[in-house]
Parts: C-alpha cells; structure tokens; sequence
C-alpha cells in the first residue's frame, strides 16, 4: 500500500474519531441541560400556580377600595360643595383635578390648605360650641379645621 | 500519485476545521449548563418567595371590613352634616 493512501486513511478514521468524540460530549451536556430545565421547569410550573389567584384577588381588592373611594368622595361632594375637590386636593395633592373629572366636573383646583373654617362653623353650629369659645380639650383653635390628623403617613 | 497528496492535505485542513468546530460547539453547550443551574436557583428562590401571596386573602377580606366601616362612618357624617 502506498503512503498517501495509509495517511489517507489515517486521516479519514482521525475524522471519525473526532466526530464521535466532540458529539458524544456535546450529547452528554445537552442531557445535563435538559435535567437542569426540567428542574426550572418546575420552578416555574410552581410560580405559575402560586399566582394564579392573584389577578382575582386583586381585582376584588380594587373593587372594594373604589367602591370606598366613590363612597366617600360623593360624600364629600354632597357636605362640601364646591370645596370638595379642594379638601380633595389639600389631603392628596395632585388628586383634586382628578376627582372633579371622576364625579364629571371642570373648574380649577384651589387647594383648601390643613384647615377648613367652613367645616369647622358647621360642626361647632351643630355642638352648640361658640367660636369665640372652644372646648378646652380642643388642640386646634375654635374656628380651624385642620386636615393633618386625615394623614397618618405624616 | 498527486491526486492522492492534494487529498491528503485536503483532509488534514478538513480535520483542523472540523476539530474547531466541534470545540466550539461544545465549549457553548458547556456554557449554557451553569446558566440553566442558576436560573433553577431563581426560580427555587423565586417560588419560596410567594408563598406570601396566599396572605392576600387576608388582606382582602380585612379591606372588605374597612371598607364596610368607612361606609357606615360615611352614613353617619351624612346623617350628622348639612348639605352643601
């Protein structure tokens, strides 16, 4: 046999060799990887199923505080007048020009500040209370209101 | 006789070639095997973390409950304030 011919030969099985060995090592790692993506895979089938109720609750949760918010913002409406998108205002800037386009109103937003004297005529009017004379255990003045107390993440 | 070397030296480039290849090939699927092993830690971190979630309902039922007082609070200040 001629020389090219053996290293022919040679050449052609170091070929094989080598095909056989990268791709058996190439399968060994891709089995690797696919035991590693069935435990993500379960991971993540675990995530899914643990949030799937959350959209509901959510949604339920969302609904309740709305009812609430629209409860009390009517309230605030019928009591308050015109100055509800103030007080609105005054307890949650930024809020006031929402809500009047909630309740379906225009007009500009003035802030009605900490205090009230509007809401404080009517409830000292409604407790027989002077406003030349406030209650002694009072700690603001007779005729304020204030808002800070409807804060309590101040 | 010359045919026979040309395919010699054919074939030796054709092995270098191949040889890159093939150890390209696997140094990536090498690569992706520690990600995948991470990404299952994640995953295990990410699933312990919401079993908070369940406390959700708790939470909407104790919203219900607040809601329902501010609404019988707000049925008493409209008993208790005029109108605008």
């Amino acid at each position: 046999m001629e020389l090219p011919v053996l290293i022919i030969i040679l050449l052609i099985t170091l070929i094989i060799l080598a095909l056989a060995v990268f791709l058996i090592a190439t399968i060994l790692e891709l089995r690797k990887i696919d035991a590693g993506l069935g435990v993500v895979l379960e991971g993540v089938a675990e995530i899914a199923t643990k949030t799937a109720p959350v959209n509901g609750v959510l949604d339920a949760i969302n609904v309740t505080l709305v009812a609430g918010r629209d409860l009390l913002e009517g309230l605030a409406l019928k009591k308050t007048g015109p100055d509800a998108a103030g007080l609105v205002e005054s307890c949650f800037p930024g809020e006031g020009q929402r809500f009047l386009q909630r309740v379906g109103r225009r007009g500009p937003v003035v802030a009605i500040g900490e205090e009230y004297p509007r809401g404080t005529a009517t409830l000292n009017a409604l407790l027989g209370v002077s406003a030349a004379a406030p209650p002694a255990a009072a700690a603001e003045p007779a005729d304020r209101i204030s808002v800070v107390g409807a804060r309590p993440w101040e | 006789m010359v045919i026979l070397w040309v395919m010699c030296i054919v074939l030796t480039v054709a092995l270098i070639a191949l040889l890159v290849l093939l150890k390209g090939v696997l140094g990536a699927a090498r690569s992706i095997t520690p990600t995948v092993g991470a990404i299952s830690g994640v995953a295990a971190a990410a699933s312990k973390d919401l079993d908070a979630v369940i406390a959700l309902v708790t939470t909407q039922n104790y919203i219900s409950q607040v809601v329902a007082g501010l609404a019988n609070y707000g049925g008493s200040l409209d008993v208790a304030l005029p109108d605008a």
